[in-house]
């Protein structure tokens, strides 16, 4: 299954520079001149998003990385996020 | 006279004259090597032309691995702190506030940002003041008691240099700890600052980049968007309101300090 508008394997634009700014990240689109700002868990899920881990491969990754989260739930923020990163155009 | 070499950096080499001043019938003449003579004028306004063309031509790229930033700051303790903020919002306000609570400067208006080192320093600039902002700070007012407020630039302001005011007052070069968002719709109610996202007010600062060397094109915006991110990386980011900005400097005291 995969989530409506994003690829299986998700795929980052190489273009795009992400700079850790305070407890936050920014991505940094100098093609569009736009900056994203993500939380932590999106951070983690971009650096992801090289064209070999599958959504679920994804979310498996971040569940080793932060404990204590329901799993079901890192599935849904996965979503969410590929989603939001696939409407604003940063994926190939 | 001294509180005009604010601009001015310590150093062991010879003066190079650029900027002139002269004594005329009918005022004063102020002389700059990129635009004609300006006078006679008033001192006041002589001086505000030297220093409107001295900022302009440090812009237009005269300072080698240096781009300039249209913010303020000041040094808290040991955290250097970055108020940013549109036209009108209150930095130069603030920023004297600050200034007569004892705290060194980033500047008013202008900060430089060394590319390479990815720091920011002071520019020296006098922070403009209008009189009912003078009339809440003594010792500033004290200080303007025999100046003259200007009619060009900066209309009605005294431009009050912070070498009158304190013979230190150039903050040590750093990467801020904080960064201060001013919003001048969020004025009403007690001065307050509360903690906003550090990502967001990152994004904003990069956004206030007025200029520097080289000639700014695409290539160089991106370049620079990136080194003052790596600039503001351990930053705490903090959301000013209210019409007290003897109380905005305090709390920004008490929350830098913790």
């Amino acid at each position: 299954m995969t989530v409506m508008g994003t690829a299986a394997r998700p795929v980052a634009r190489p273009d795009l520079i992400l700079r850790r700014v305070g407890s936050e990240w920014v991505l940094y689109d100098a093609a569009r001149e736009k900056a994203h700002v993500l939380n932590q868990t999106a951070a983690v899920i971009w650096t992801y998003c090289d064209g070999t881990f599958e959504r679920s491969a994804i979310a498996d990754a971040i569940a080793r990385e932060v404990p204590g989260i329901e799993p079901t739930r890192i599935k849904d923020d996965i979503d969410d996020v590929l989603r939001r990163f696939a409407d604003e155009g940063l994926l190939r | 006279m001294g509180a005009l070499y604010h601009a001015a950096p310590a150093t062991a080499e010879p003066p190079t004259l650029r900027y002139g001043l002269a004594r005329v019938a009918g005022g004063y003449v102020a002389t700059s090597p990129s635009r004609p003579p300006f006078g006679p004028a008033s001192l006041g306004d002589a001086l505000a032309f030297l220093e409107w063309r001295a900022t302009e031509d440090l812009l237009n790229g005269e300072a080698e691995g240096a781009i300039f930033l249209h913010a303020a700051g000041a040094e808290l303790g040991a955290r250097l702190v970055l108020i940013v903020g549109d036209s009108g919002a209150g930095k130069s306000t603030l920023v004297a506030q600050l200034m007569v609570r004892g705290h060194r400067l980033l500047g008013d208006d202008v900060v430089r940002f060394a590319t390479t080192e990815r720091v920011f320093s002071a520019v020296g600039r006098s922070v403009k003041l209008d009189p009912n902002t003078l009339s809440r700070m003594p010792l500033i007012a004290g200080k303007c008691a025999m100046g003259v407020i200007g009619t060009l630039l900066a209309a009605g302001c005294y431009y009050v240099s912070p070498a009158a005011i304190r013979r230190s007052w150039q903050a040590s070069p750093g990467r801020p700890g904080a960064v201060l968002l001013l919003d001048a719709g969020r004025r009403g109610g007690p001065g307050r600052v509360e903690r906003t996202s550090e990502g967001e007010a990152a994004v904003y600062v990069t956004q206030k980049v007025l200029g520097g060397a080289p000639a700014f094109g695409a290539a160089t915006r991106k370049d620079a968007t990136v080194q003052i991110l790596d600039g503001l990386v351990d930053v705490a980011a903090y959301r000013a309101s209210g019409d007290d900005p003897a109380a905005v400097a305090e709390a920004l005291e008490r929350e830098v300090a913790a």
